[in-house]
């Protein structure tokens, strides 16, 4: 039986995307107000009350902390959204058989299309308020989402199949992800800090696509290397989630 | 369908299921550590063991056996919903499956929504879906409510909305599993047609179902699934004969086979021999033909024995008894103290299945009861008719 792959994957992510305004009011306009409302928040806490500055001259620190929040909520929410996307779905894993893969690939992108419109639409914000945002860098951008996408589909097919097996990984992944929050430079300038506490950061492949999204958006130069050594182990992570996926294709339904 | 011989459609061999046990957090942990190194499970249980079976393109076949017996694993294993756990399932071109209500369906989703996946499982993409769509509208018939969340639908209409997929789709192997009772009347006829008109156009059939009386109808082969094993596989008649007899004489008890000493018998049973062969496997008779058993009988003081014989079906229902006092008939003397004894059932009308014909020796008087004699007789046939026995009967 050979199913129509692209069709399954299309209807799977249509799906995904309705399902988060299923019965709500404002529908998509939601995804027009968080995004819009979080920023406010953000820069009121941290510009008012905090005082905080960047090293920037135009820059407000508003501008700076969503350059790179939006790039790591598309990562750290892909993640979190998918854990489960095998057990939520056993009713039909249990019934139809299917490429188990195709249900949390169409999780993971039904959740960074969602969180890339939020992400334009602030960028948009910050234009109207005078942010000085360089367009020339945005293929570096964009080559650093794809990373990062690629990231949280390995992750995502394997907190899945933990999932799978203990249901406890829901919990645990959520901990994970605000303490790695804390390690990737998204409230912080990491070039403001000494070179090893630089080095030490840079273990954390998360750090060189988001300061890559953020020095590129700034017209700063692009940590190549960095970039190149994180987009490898983000292919290495998503070939480990496939393969974690396919050793379990035997027995999944059995735990499901 | 070319001339030259076609490749079967499903090919089942050596295949075995076994379900892990996961009674605590620690069997679930292990069961993971397990499938890393991949390994089998260390604690399990066997739900299919040793299957064997093709299903040749065209061929239509009854799955029976009672609950548990692992008909809907062995579906499931078939179609890819499930991995086997060792073995093989191998299969060509793409099945529909109608295993259970809602096979596949979201609750929270509209009927065409879950209809647009189905189909894209079945392998039809967007554009050939057009065309099927009002198609499968019209064959569901179930109005509005092919745009309403699944979850509002009766079940019946959940099966109308699967089965009219399977109908559009038209699929070289169609597999269902007992979800077509649910529909009201008219759609099981409209069903049943459809079913119909698909076997004999050459469409291929696997069919789990308790009612034998669908299995005869559909299916020109069985197989009769048992703990887990094939326990019989063959000619539909012969197969879901075999399978009710069992349930006949899982429900009665299997007659005590009672102590045979001929020597301490007044009045024994030497032989019982059925139409001229004297095993003591099981006797088989055809249903509507002759019937004839030879009873060799002893007499300690050379007195003419009686012979009392009667039927029972596998559940014990007496079912006929007679005896050559009541018919006042006398025996053939063979020796000094020897008697036989030859009757025969003319046109046997009973139905098949599995009866057993209990045979006792008698004093001269027909009054005190001396030894008897129990032998299963397995009446075959190819009628689909209810009951016992054949009532002679016309219409109009």
């Amino acid at each position: 039986m050979k199913p129509a792959y692209r069709s399954v994957f299309r209807e799977l992510l249509r799906r995904e995307l309705g399902e988060r305004y299923r019965g709500s009011f404002l529908g998509l306009l939601w995804h027009l107000l968080l995004p819009l409302s979080q920023l406010l928040v953000l820069s009121w806490v941290f510009s008012t009350l905090l005082q905080a500055r960047t090293q920037f001259e135009n820059l407000s620190y508003a501008a700076f902390l969503a350059l790179g929040l939006w790039p790591w909520s598309l990562f750290s929410n892909a993640v979190s959204n998918s854990v489960a996307a095998l057990t939520g779905n056993a009713a039909l894993i249990g019934k139809v058989s299917l490429p188990h893969h195709l249900l949390v690939d169409a999780k993971v992108t039904a959740s960074v299309l969602l969180d890339l419109a939020g992400f334009a639409v602030v960028l948009l914000v910050l234009l109207l308020f005078g942010t000085p945002l360089q367009f020339s860098g945005l293929p570096v951008v964009l080559l650093s989402l794809l990373v990062l996408y690629i990231f949280a589909v390995g992750f995502a097919n394997i907190v899945a199949v933990l999932n799978v097996f203990m249901r406890d990984v829901g919990a645990a992944i959520s901990q994970l992800l605000s303490l790695l929050f804390f390690l990737t430079p998204v409230i912080y300038d990491s070039s403001q800090l000494s070179q090893h506490l630089q080095n030490i950061l840079h273990l954390n492949p998360f750090a060189a696509p988001i300061n890559s999204i953020r020095n590129a958006f700034l017209g700063l130069p692009i940590d190549w290397l960095r970039l190149g050594i994180a987009a490898l182990m983000a292919i290495f992570v998503a070939y480990l989630g496939y393969a974690l996926l396919r050793r379990s294709r035997r027995h999944l339904e059995d735990y499901l | 369908m070319s001339d030259q011989t076609p490749l079967p459609l499903v090919e089942v061999s050596h295949l075995c299921k076994r379900y892990p046990v996961l009674a605590n957090s620690a069997d679930r942990l292990s069961a993971l550590w397990d499938m890393l190194l991949g390994r089998t499970p260390t604690r399990h249980t066997t739900v299919l063991d040793d299957i064997n079976f093709k299903v040749m393109p065209g061929c239509s076949i009854g799955i029976v056996g009672e609950n548990g017996a692992g008909k809907s694993t062995l579906l499931k294993l078939i179609t890819g919903v499930l991995t086997p756990s060792s073995g093989d399932v191998k299969t060509r071109g793409a099945i529909g499956a109608l295993l259970e209500l809602g096979a596949g369906f979201h609750p929270e989703y509209s009927g065409r929504e879950n209809v647009r996946l189905s189909a894209a499982l079945y392998g039809i993409g967007d554009a050939e879906l057009k065309d099927k769509m009002m198609e499968i509208e019209e064959f569901a018939d179930i109005g509005h409510y092919i745009d309403e969340p699944t979850k509002h639908y009766s079940s019946g209409m959940i099966v109308r909305l699967g089965f009219a997929i399977i109908a559009a789709v038209r699929p070289p192997l169609l597999i269902t599993d007992e979800v077509l009772g649910v529909g009201d009347e008219s759609f099981q006829k409209k069903c049943s047609r459809w079913i119909d008109d698909y076997v004999s156009s050459g469409g291929t059939l696997l069919l789990v179902s308790h009612s034998m009386y669908h299995v005869q109808k559909l299916c020109r082969e069985a197989i009769w699934l048992h703990h887990g094993k094939i326990e019989m596989q063959g000619e539909v008649f012969a197969v879901t004969q075999h399978y009710l007899a069992w349930h006949e004489s899982k429900q009665g008890k299997e007659p005590q086979q009672p102590p045979t000493l001929h020597s301490e018998f007044e009045y024994g049973i030497e032989s019982v021999a059925s139409n001229g062969s004297d095993s003591s496997d099981d006797l088989v008779c055809r249903s509507g033909e002759d019937f004839t058993i030879e009873v060799i009988m002893t007499s300690k003081d050379d007195s003419v024995p009686v012979l009392m014989c009667g039927w029972a079906r596998a559940d014990e229902t007496p079912v006929y008894g007679i005896s050559s006092e009541m018919d006042k008939v006398l025996p053939e003397k063979i020796a000094r103290g020897r008697y036989r004894y030859l009757l025969t059932f003319t046109n046997l009308s009973l139905l098949p299945g599995k009866y057993y014909m209990k045979v006792h020796s008698m004093d001269t008087t027909g009054l005190r009861l001396f030894q008897s004699v129990y032998r299963t007789i397995i009446v075959t046939g190819q009628s689909r008719a209810y009951g016992l026995m054949l009532m002679p009967h016309q219409w109009g």
